[in-house]
């Protein structure tokens, strides 16, 4: 599995090569003119040249790439055009609290997920069933910028236990993590529980049954390992987006993340961060894929792997 | 087998979090965070810091090169410039005693100030000025501002506590620019140091110093206890923190996490006002809001279809719908805190008028055009106000909402006039010089279209391009008074715009917190913040 795991690491060069060309074009292709927008709306046309100088715009754009290109394979991802601060502490001082906010909101979307998935589907049609349904169709529908405030408004302003937001202490993850999970939770429910009532139905369950052995051990043992193969999938997927930066959440709780920045950037047609962002943002899938895979080995031997 | 390796991932997932959540919250200590729940009792301070919550993240420490306000307020926490604004956005000595410049608005000569230190030491002097002012008049520097600058000839010292600046050609507005943040002087030492990077290390003369920037979460500021202000500061440190969403940023200054935030929107004023100890204030800014209209297209290239167009919208209404009533109505086409204002006789609300108008142009049936503007949800609940109040009088308005990068392109990337697409345009404008000069050449001038600068209008006239010639050939008062008066007089019975409304700053603030106040254009002053408790 090591030899597998490693091929399929140096499998991401080509891949990340191609996606940076891809980035490149596209980022260029969003209409806008990053200096004016750089400058100001109220900034003299001199400014505004100034700062496309500044910024190397003025020069073609084969010239531009290949200086991002030949700056990327040494590591180099730029300057960004707002801040003037390299694009590298930008991301990275924003990728530790997405990261933190991103482990969080998932452990309690497991915790919670896993548990309301497994008591539904082994209660199915009791009223176990239907409160955890409920909840997790309520945790899928409430949009989360309603639910953060609501949170906002019970948790800190009336009974004052936790800040508004902000990333300080590990109080100042209780809201957020909360409303970011509580959305993925809803979904891992939803998935386990289908995933699991599905396996219920085989013949394997059906013969464990019939040799008499317990339910418990029916469920845990044999069912479970089967169901969590697409369950881990979706997580997997999940980790991404929120890995992406929850753009809403973090907006919210003012946190310092991955989600605001690009929106900040985008808005400012910050070409270096946006693409560095970008790239990271493949990588970050090109990886949770690769662990995913992992898994699933882990989880069903059948799967193997060449 | 499963069970163990799930249980393992989320242990593992569990004392990572743990871990990584340890050990980023270290620093910050908020005393504030020991939150009050929401009575109405009075609150006290703990200690003598404050917090300010503010709407957008901070870009640059380099006044020089810095375009965003909210940058500025925080920069004039820790430094200062030859002359600055007060609370009217009148011209006040800061760092200089005294200035005069002469008659044919082209030689300023400044007393210095003397015994004023930066905060690293270095003494405040004519040297430094000349460093500062030669750093933005050069172009090689590619300073954002620049162009404030951009007719500096020369810098002199003339003894240490003496600067004469020569300007290429005679520009009355300079002691305004003077006075324009972006004129703010970096400690010399700290530019040669830090170069290109001295946007994030601010080193100035000003009452606070430069503590820690968190790019996204904080930037703190303490004390300087060598300001040569005595007295000053009466706090002991700023902490500023970015909270783009409005609900947040009020909750805090609920809770007390923060001491003063602003913008606060309009629709929570009464929700808040007077409650958990909060006051909030609201004042004019000198920021207009107007529809601009292309003159060189049909049928804006005639001046009775632009007047039946202020004819036919309710200012009074647009204000109550847009800014829940916290706006005035505009007089003049730059708002009385301008320096230069003259008022003028508002459009009043006359639909009858305004078809007449219409049917004399030869529109009788009206017509369907497009207007443009952002994408925030204030500036379409305006747009779509317009287009309703324009259908009274048959025309059909499309509100087109477009991102700001879209945005741009459309109006800046058309280098030939005529070429212009733009039909009506939504926007707004904050003068940040607070000269009439600085809120009427880049609309209005005749060149002043796209690329150039901001006239979406495409308005010319000789009679005035000629007036705003005037108003900066001298820096004589009386003479641009005048000038600018019948400007003002001409454009406003000329309407290229539509003219809609001065906006209002407004500002939440704990009770026990004074001496924080906005400026009408829009930037901060905590010079005399104090707590009285």
């Amino acid at each position: 599995m090591l030899r597998y795991f490693l091929k399929r690491l140096l499998e991401v060069i080509p891949i990340l090569l191609i996606v940076s060309i891809l980035i490149f074009l596209f980022v260029h292709m969003i209409p806008g003119d990053p200096a004016r927008l750089v400058a100001g709306e109220d900034a003299s046309e001199l400014d505004v040249q100034l700062v496309r100088e500044e910024l190397g715009l003025d020069k073609p754009l084969y010239e531009q790439y290949f200086t991002y290109i030949s700056n990327l394979a040494q590591g180099d991802l730029g300057i960004s055009m707002k801040t003037k601060r390299p694009v590298l502490n930008e991301i990275a001082d924003r990728f530790v609290p997405t990261f933190t906010l991103t482990l969080s909101s998932m452990t309690w979307a497991l915790i919670f997920g896993l548990f309301i998935g497994v008591v539904s589907a082994t209660n199915r049609n009791k009223w176990q069933d239907y409160v955890g349904m409920f909840g997790a169709v309520s945790g899928i529908s409430l949009p989360s910028f309603w639910l953060g405030l609501l949170l906002i408004q019970i948790f800190s302003v009336k009974f004052g236990w936790f800040p508004t937001g902000g990333y300080d202490s590990w109080k100042s993850y209780v809201l957020p993590s909360l409303t970011l999970g509580a959305g993925v939770a809803a979904v891992i429910a939803r998935f386990t529980r289908s995933s699991l009532m599905e396996i219920m139905k085989e013949d394997y369950i059906r013969t464990g049954r019939a040799k008499g052995l317990c339910e418990r051990i029916v469920v845990w043992k044999h069912a479970i390992k089967n169901a969590m193969i697409p369950v881990v999938t979706m997580v997997g997927l999940q980790f991404g987006f929120l890995l992406g930066g929850s753009i809403v959440v973090e907006t919210v709780f003012s946190w310092p993340g991955m989600g605001r920045l690009m929106i900040d950037s985008v808005a400012f047609r910050d070409y270096p961060v946006i693409q560095a962002e970008m790239l990271l943002f493949a990588l970050q899938f090109i990886i949770i894929n690769l662990i995913v895979d992992m898994l699933y080995a882990v989880m069903n031997p059948q799967i193997r792997y060449k | 087998m499963f069970r163990k390796s799930l249980i393992l991932v989320l242990a593992v997932l569990m004392i990572a979090s743990g871990i990584l959540t340890g050990c980023s919250g270290s620093e910050t200590k908020d005393t504030a965070s020991e939150v009050q729940s929401g009575q109405t009792e009075a609150v006290k301070k703990e200690d003598n810091t404050i917090t300010i919550a503010v709407k957008d993240n901070l870009i640059s420490m380099d006044p020089h090169d810095t375009n965003d306000t909210l940058s500025y307020s925080v920069q004039k926490t820790m430094m200062q410039g030859l002359v600055g604004f007060d609370k009217d956005m009148k011209v006040i000595p800061v760092l200089a005693e005294s200035y005069e410049g002469s008659d044919d608005a082209k030689v300023f000569t400044f007393k210095l100030r003397q015994g004023v230190l930066f905060h690293d030491g270095t003494p405040f002097n004519a040297e430094a000025v000349k460093v500062n002012i030669d750093r933005l008049a050069n172009p090689e520097n590619k300073l954002k501002r620049h162009s404030l600058f951009a007719l500096v000839e020369k810098t002199e010292v003339l003894d240490e506590y003496t600067v004469q600046v020569t300007l290429k050609e005679p520009f009355g507005a300079m002691i305004n620019n003077f006075a324009h943040p972006a004129a703010m002087m970096h400690s010399p030492k700290a530019l040669e140091k830090y170069g290109k990077e001295v946007g994030r290390h601010p080193v100035g003369t000003g009452p606070f110093k430069f503590v820690e920037w968190v790019p996204g979460d904080h930037f703190t500021v303490e004390k300087n206890p060598d300001y040569w202000k005595p007295g000053y500061p009466k706090i002991d440190g700023i902490t500023f923190k970015p909270v783009p969403e409005n609900g947040s940023r009020v909750a805090m200054l609920q809770t007390g996490e923060a001491d003063y935030i602003y913008p606060v929107p309009a629709e929570q004023i009464e929700a808040i006002d007077g409650k958990n100890g909060i006051i909030v204030e609201h004042d004019p800014s000198i920021i207009v809001r107007d529809m601009t209209m292309n003159t060189m297209k049909k049928p804006y290239d005639d001046i009775r279809v632009r007047k039946a167009i202020n004819y036919a919208i309710n200012k009074e209404a647009y204000i109550k719908v847009v800014y829940n009533g916290y706006a005035d109505v505009m007089d003049s086409i730059i708002a009385p805190n301008t320096q230069f204002y003259s008022k003028q006789t508002p459009y009043p609300y006359d639909i009858e008028k305004a078809k007449q108008l219409l049917k004399e142009a030869g529109y009788e049936n009206g017509f369907e055009t497009n207007l443009w503007g952002n994408n925030n949800s204030d500036t379409i609940k305006a747009m779509e106000f317009l287009q309703q109040q324009l259908a009274q009088i048959g025309i059909k308005v499309n509100v087109v909402p477009m991102e700001s990068g879209t945005r741009a392109e459309k109006i800046w990337s058309v280098q030939k006039p005529e070429d212009a697409e733009v039909e009506l345009y939504y926007g707004g404008w904050s003068p940040s010089t607070g000269d009439a000069d600085w809120g009427i050449r880049p609309l209005l001038g005749g060149d002043s279209f796209p690329p150039k600068s901001y006239n979406t209008a495409y308005y010319k006239n000789e009679e005035v391009d000629k007036l705003i010639k005037a108003g900066l050939k001298t820096a004589d008062y009386e003479k641009r008074k005048e000038a600018y008066e019948k400007v003002q007089k001409i454009l406003w019975d000329e309407a290229p715009w539509a003219f809609l409304c001065v906006n209002q700053t407004i500002a939440g603030r704990k009770a026990y917190l004074e001496g924080v106040y906005l400026l009408p254009d829009g930037s901060l002053s905590v010079d005399d913040a104090e707590i009285k408790q």
